[in-house]
């Protein structure tokens, strides 16, 4: 693999950029930069990871979180509950790459309506549903760029929008769990089409291919053929010579000068020391979380209720995605725990359509979902037994044979759905804990109801012996952490413009899932790596024209 | 990550009692592995940790309840007592005091309920599983479940899964590398396309 040109720059030093997350979004946006000449300084609160450290081990991936930030979230549903510990958690990866080094590596591009649906659907009660400032024909050649640059497997389905150039790598080999679920699928004058994935089926840009070994969801890659940051655009960003990634560095604040531009960040360093990073300008990545608490962190006289918050929108309209598992067996042997998780889906429940009496919309995948101790733990039918010798049994016969397809749908943007700070609660760093509050709107509900119900008719027309879903209820957890700082014209009911500056600093820029204004239909990483795609470009023109 | 899927259907399933007493800080893990690769390759007599001979066996008798020994290998072949042994002296340590007075709890109402048992141990199977049904809500079952299928199919290194038993059980294999087909009705396409 690439070479690591050490360049390294002092706190005290200006550089041009600092970027606060190496994951999708930061990890782009410093090779756009540095490959622009610009000198970048990348902060990583999580440490550097090589490929071969990472491993194939469920216990400590999935249970332990190896790769997760140990760092105490709170979580309530309301903002009447007191927020608490243990209630919900967020599920990412903290480390250089971040959660796009142990993602699933789903690449689904979003659709034209995505970004227009509240001009074509007008307004949804209890939610502040809004038009993006930008179109799809605006963000497709960024997305096309990531296919690309970024490697991306996959042949284009029935329901995608249009695309100027094809995808750089055949779709990955169909696994039983497909077939099936194809065969299902078509039965019922369904269009199943092949799982677009940021997995490499063939080796590309020097980096291998995958080798099949099933350890994607939860994992880091060894081969390097997962398209993460850290396999595809951080060698790149290192080789320019100017770009520093800064790992076990924690930003605790954007500072200000008296007229009101960034001059850098505060942060801890890997002894917990602090340090002063200063820059021209300032891009935040942190995604949904941490963006927004890393603003409301950093209050001044300027900005006493966080920085570029005049709207009052920093933290808000929190959208997790939903999610639904429906499991299925089968005759025979499906050994779905080999190779990547899903090779099909369907999009025909993509749009949201008035008939169904409720706004929503998304995805339905196959997929291999649950490794031994979670399988053993939970993946059986509801009327099992859970211990003893037909449990064992049960656990024995259906590994094997079972399959999971999986709903993935839209959440609609609540104001009352958040990011704040906790007022008591602190984190490792005495910092303000996160404080989480989330209850998906009904009709969020409805729609995953909807998809379980459509995924158990698919799975009944392949010819399972049983079906079973998980059940349907109130989001509890997420890896999908969107729409906190959305992006906007007017100042007023948005935090940042169509070029990702904020609407009140002039040098401060925010790009990651935060930036997002709708959710779309699960699977935002190629969408947040478009948009740092377009906004590295911007960013950069903006710095030549002298406009920062 | 790009689901959540299965760590909400995971957590839902395991339940709000299972999930707890695993789980812990990665560095009290690392030492845990090290720990087990050393308790690993030492001659037998086996020596436990944490337990004491007559815990050891009480707890064990309860995971083997939980996955027995009727003709395919079970939680003792695995040997999840192993794993929870180390578990219980590294990175677990914190959760000993729950585990033994939880044991102590469940020795004390079978001697009540059997006059003259010495052990939960001693118990016939008929009578392990009747009470154990009639704790199968507790968070002491539930966590002691978890915990036994931790051990019963987590990686090898952790003291548990012994010989890959609880791998070969359910038809996991850990080759690490994969071609196609990958199953039997990939392969069929493949054969009819």
């Amino acid at each position: 693999m690439q070479s690591r040109p050490q360049a390294r720059y002092a706190p005290g030093e200006t550089v041009d950029f600092v970027i606060v997350g190496s994951g999708a979004a930061g990890g782009v946006l410093a090779k756009q930069l540095s490959t622009r000449g610009y000198s970048v300084v990348v902060l990583e609160a999580g440490p550097r990871l090589a490929p071969s450290d990472f491993k194939h081990d469920e216990f400590s991936y999935w249970l332990n979180g190896d790769l997760a930030p140990k760092t105490p979230v709170t979580w309530r549903q309301t903002e009447q509950e007191e927020a608490r510990v243990g209630q919900g958690g967020i599920f990412r990866a903290s480390l250089v790459g971040g959660s796009s080094v142990h993602f699933t590596a789903n690449f689904w591009r979003l659709h034209e309506i995505d970004f227009i649906e509240r001009s074509k659907l007008g307004a949804i009660p209890g939610a502040n549903l809004a038009d993006w400032p930008i179109t799809y024909a605006d963000l497709e050649p960024y997305y096309t760029m990531v296919d690309w640059e970024v490697g991306v497997s996959g042949t284009p389905g029935p329901f995608d929008p249009p695309r100027s150039r094809p995808y750089p790598l055949p779709p990955m080999p169909v696994k039983s769990s497909g077939v099936l679920f194809e065969r299902g699928a078509t039965k019922l004058g369904l269009h199943p089409q092949s799982a677009p994935l940021a997995i490499l089926s063939k080796p590309f840009n020097g980096r291998n291919a995958c080798q099949h070994c099933g350890y994607c969801i939860g994992f880091g890659c060894e081969f390097g053929a997962k398209s993460s940051s850290l396999a595809s655009v951080i060698p790149v960003a290192e080789a320019t010579g100017k770009c520093e990634i800064r790992p076990n560095s924690y930003v605790r604040k954007v500072e200000l000068d008296a007229r009101g531009r960034a001059t850098g960040v505060t942060y801890f360093d890997a002894d917990k020391k602090e340090q002063f990073q200063r820059a021209k300008a300032v891009i935040l990545s942190a995604n949904g979380a941490e963006t927004p608490k890393l603003l409301l962190m950093s209050t001044s006289s300027q900005f006493p209720n966080g920085l570029a918050n005049s709207s009052g929108y920093v933290g808000k309209h929190l959208m997790f995605n939903g999610n639904t598992g429906t499991m299925a067996l089968f005759e025979h042997q499906l050994n779905e725990y080999k190779s990547v998780q899903a090779t099909r889906l369907i999009h025909d429940f993509y749009d949201s359509d008035a008939k169904r009496g409720f706004y929503g919309g998304g995805g339905i995948d196959a997929r291999f979902q649950q490794y031994p101790i979670a399988f053993a733990l939970g993946a059986l039918p509801p009327d099992s037994p859970s211990w003893g010798s037909e449990y064992k049994k049960l656990v024995s016969d259906y590994f094997n044979r079972t399959m999971m397809s999986a709903g993935h749908t839209t959440s609609l943007p609540v104001e009352s759905n958040n990011v704040t700070l906790h007022p008591t609660v602190k984190d490792d760093w005495g910092l303000p804990a996160l404080r989480i509050t989330y209850k998906d709107h009904d009709d969020d509900i409805k729609i995953m109801k909807f998809m379980a119900a459509k995924s158990e008719e698919i799975l009944q027309a392949a010819g399972a012996q049983k079906v079973w879903s998980f059940p349907v209820g109130v989001s509890g957890g997420t890896a999908h952490l969107l729409g906190t700082c959305r992006m906007g014209k007017d100042p007023k009911t948005s935090v940042i413009d169509a070029n990702h500056r904020t609407h009140d600093v002039p040098n401060l820029f925010l790009c990651d899932g935060s930036s997002m204004v709708t959710s779309g239909r699960g699977q935002p990483t190629m969408t947040i790596m478009a948009l740092a795609f377009r906004a590295g470009e911007r960013i950069a023109n903006l710095a030549k024209r002298g406009e920062i | 990550m790009s689901d959540r899927v299965s760590r909400r259907a995971f957590l839902a399933a395991a339940g709000a009692v299972g999930a707890t007493w695993l789980f812990v800080d990665p560095q009290r893990l690392q030492a845990a592995l090290v720990h087990a690769r050393k308790t690993v390759l030492q001659p037998p007599p086996f020596r436990f940790d944490v337990l004491t001979p007559a815990q050891a066996a009480d707890l064990e008798a309860i995971c083997m309840r939980i996955f027995p020994s009727d003709g395919t290998p079970g939680a003792k072949e695995a040997g999840v007592i192993h794993f929870l042994d180390k578990a219980l002296a590294t990175f677990a340590a914190p959760q000993k005091d729950f585990v033994l007075n939880g044991l102590a709890d469940v020795n004390q109402k079978a001697a009540a309920k059997w006059p003259g048992t010495t052990s939960f141990a001693a118990l016939k199977p008929e009578q392990q599983d009747e009470y154990l049904k009639s704790i199968e809500q507790t968070p002491f079952f539930g966590q002691t479940r978890f915990a036994t299928c931790v051990g019963m199919f987590g990686n090898p290194s952790y003291g548990g899964n012994q010989g890959e038993v609880g791998w070969k059980l359910i038809g996991f294999e850990s080759h690490g590398i994969y071609q196609p087909p990958f199953g039997y009705y990939d392969a069929e396409a493949q054969k009819g396309g």
